[in-house]
């Protein structure tokens, strides 16, 4: 526990004397002997770096920050799906074959929102599936319950551009909320190769299968020039070792068909990933955002008035 | 309480005493034994001497899922395409394990294109992948081997008809010995043109007809190849 001052001493410091928070000096705030404290942090010395002052705009800023990514943020959130396969799609009139992954929607909910206020940027957590409570941690459980949903198995974050791309927590996300037509991104982990060798990874050539070579038709051969180089191994040199089981983009797949029965999306071509792991779909940055066509209950009503 | 120390003179500036001010400040607040709860639940007060109960969390039961009700949705997803471009059943039929005068491997096929000249071959193939199901035939145009893959269900194919079963049924499933010299049937043309002439008006029990737009396929398999 910190020293404590004698009550004579404190008395003297009127508390009205208050000296500005840029004068103090810099002290640990989270620091076990120092406790923990739920009173707002200490003020930021934005407050003096204001535009109305005439000063520029900070370009490294937090406000910076998100203003660069307006363009690139997805207005609305995504979906988690399992990619169950690929298939191919004919179209009877053409006779032409387009070749589809098949992904698959499970139990996908709204578990919590970020917002700028509390954390710096707006994104809508989602989750996917369920787990067994058994095998949950209580703080798990707790987010899960505080959401009102049951324990998801598959948990993501979707960054959004604004407050306007959150949704209500609990909210169940279909296939319908993606059109058919549109493109998408999709994010998963490619397969994974284990060790792979120079060949695999980085393309080497490798070597002559005979004409004398013994027993390094794969290897890497040399691994850089010698005194003039530094005597070392370079870092970064390419050589063998683990590949794959990375996250991978497959920017702008189209979607071909939405299934709301199944609870499928079919996208066009291929994706990273084996067959049964977890996508995350959003819409395409690289591509004009979707217009959700308007709810069939407003056309009904406008029918009726009509 | 601490014990009651002997006053001590401030030392250097002010600076230091705010610091041992707000230092002391934050361990006090460690010390509150009111907390305020964000989610406005306040758990009841401890009684002494009873043991700690966590308290239960509310166990929401999962929502219904398409994903447990349909497994292989996949699979699903086929069958629904086929029951658009077959759906008779038809060509499904004629492939299927189930049915005994089905078109197996060694059988010479002809096949009816929408878009193209026919084809005729010995199946020496015959791959199953749902909608994707597709048939190897192989044949010798002008002592040329030619072999062509066919899908069953595309839109393309008009129709498969079986020309001529195999005497004998064949020992494995692909016959690509028959690439070999020693095996080669060699040119089923002729065998094609025999099968088209004793068919004739009525329909033979031989030939499986496929039901979509049958025209013409007779006379386009009479212009002479080159």
């Amino acid at each position: 526990m910190a020293p404590k001052l004698p009550i004579s001493c404190r008395a003297h410091l009127n508390p009205s004397f208050i000296l500005p928070d840029a004068f103090l000096p810099l002290t640990a705030k989270r620091g076990v002997k120092y406790g923990w404290t739920t009173a707002p942090a200490r003020s930021k010395p934005n407050r003096f770096n204001q535009q109305s002052a005439g000063l520029p705009e900070l370009s490294m800023s937090p406000a910076a920050a998100l203003k660069r990514k307006d363009f690139t943020l997805p207005l609305r959130t995504g979906a988690l799906a399992v990619k169950k396969g690929m298939t191919a799609l004919y179209d009877p009139e053409t006779g032409k074959r387009t070749p589809c992954t098949v992904l698959q929607l499970d139990r996908v909910q709204v578990i919590a929102n970020k917002t700028r206020k509390n954390h710096g940027y707006f994104a809508v957590q989602i989750g996917a599936g369920w787990k067994h409570p058994s095998v949950l941690t209580r703080p798990l459980l707790g987010q899960f319950s505080h959401a009102g949903v049951a324990p998801k198995r598959f948990v993501a974050e979707f960054r959004v551009k604004n407050a306007e791309g959150l949704l209500e927590v609990g909210q169940v996300i279909g296939p319908e909320w993606f059109i058919e037509g549109q493109f998408v991104d999709a994010r998963a982990n490619c397969l994974g190769k284990g060790f792979a060798g120079g060949m695999k990874r980085w393309n080497f050539k490798g070597q002559p299968a005979s004409h004398g070579n013994s027993r390094n038709h794969r290897t890497m051969g040399s691994s850089g020039a010698s005194q003039g180089s530094g005597s070392r191994v370079l870092p970064g040199k390419k050589m063998p070792g683990n590949m794959g089981g990375q996250r991978v983009t497959t920017q702008n797949v189209k979607v071909l068909r939405i299934d709301t029965e199944k609870g499928i999306v079919v996208l066009n071509g291929c994706i990273a990933g084996p067959d049964g792991c977890i996508v995350k779909l959003q819409d395409a940055i690289k591509k004009p955002w979707p217009v959700m066509p308007p709810p069939v209950e407003a056309v009904k009503e406008a029918a009726v008035t009509v | 309480m601490a014990s009651i120390t002997p006053t001590l003179r401030p030392l250097a500036c002010s600076k230091s005493i705010l610091r041992r001010i707000r230092q002391q400040n934050t361990a006090v607040r460690s010390m509150m034994t009111t907390t305020y709860h964000r989610t406005g639940f306040v758990p009841p007060p401890p009684i002494p001497g009873a043991p700690h109960v966590l308290r239960k969390l509310k166990a929401i039961a999962p929502l219904p899922s398409a994903a447990n009700k349909i497994k292989d949705p996949v699979k699903a997803f086929q069958d629904d395409q086929i029951s658009v471009l077959d759906p008779t059943g038809a060509r499904t039929h004629l492939f299927s394990r189930k049915n005994p005068e089905s078109a197996k491997q060694g059988d010479i096929l002809l096949v009816r294109l929408k878009n193209g000249d026919p084809f005729a071959g010995v199946c020496i193939n015959i791959r199953r992948q749902g909608i994707d199901t597709g048939i190897l035939l192989r044949n010798q145009l002008t002592r040329v081997g030619v072999e062509m893959w066919y899908k069953i269900y595309s839109p393309n194919v008009e129709g498969i008809e079986v020309v001529q079963r195999a005497g004998k049924r064949a020992r494995r499933e692909r016959l690509t010995y028959m690439r070999k010299p020693k095996h080669d049937r060699g040119s089923v043309q002729n065998i094609v043109l025999q099968y088209q002439r004793t068919r004739g008006p009525a329909s033979g029990s031989t030939a499986v007809k496929v039901q979509e737009g049958l025209k013409g396929g007779r006379r386009k398999s009479k212009k002479g190849r080159k």
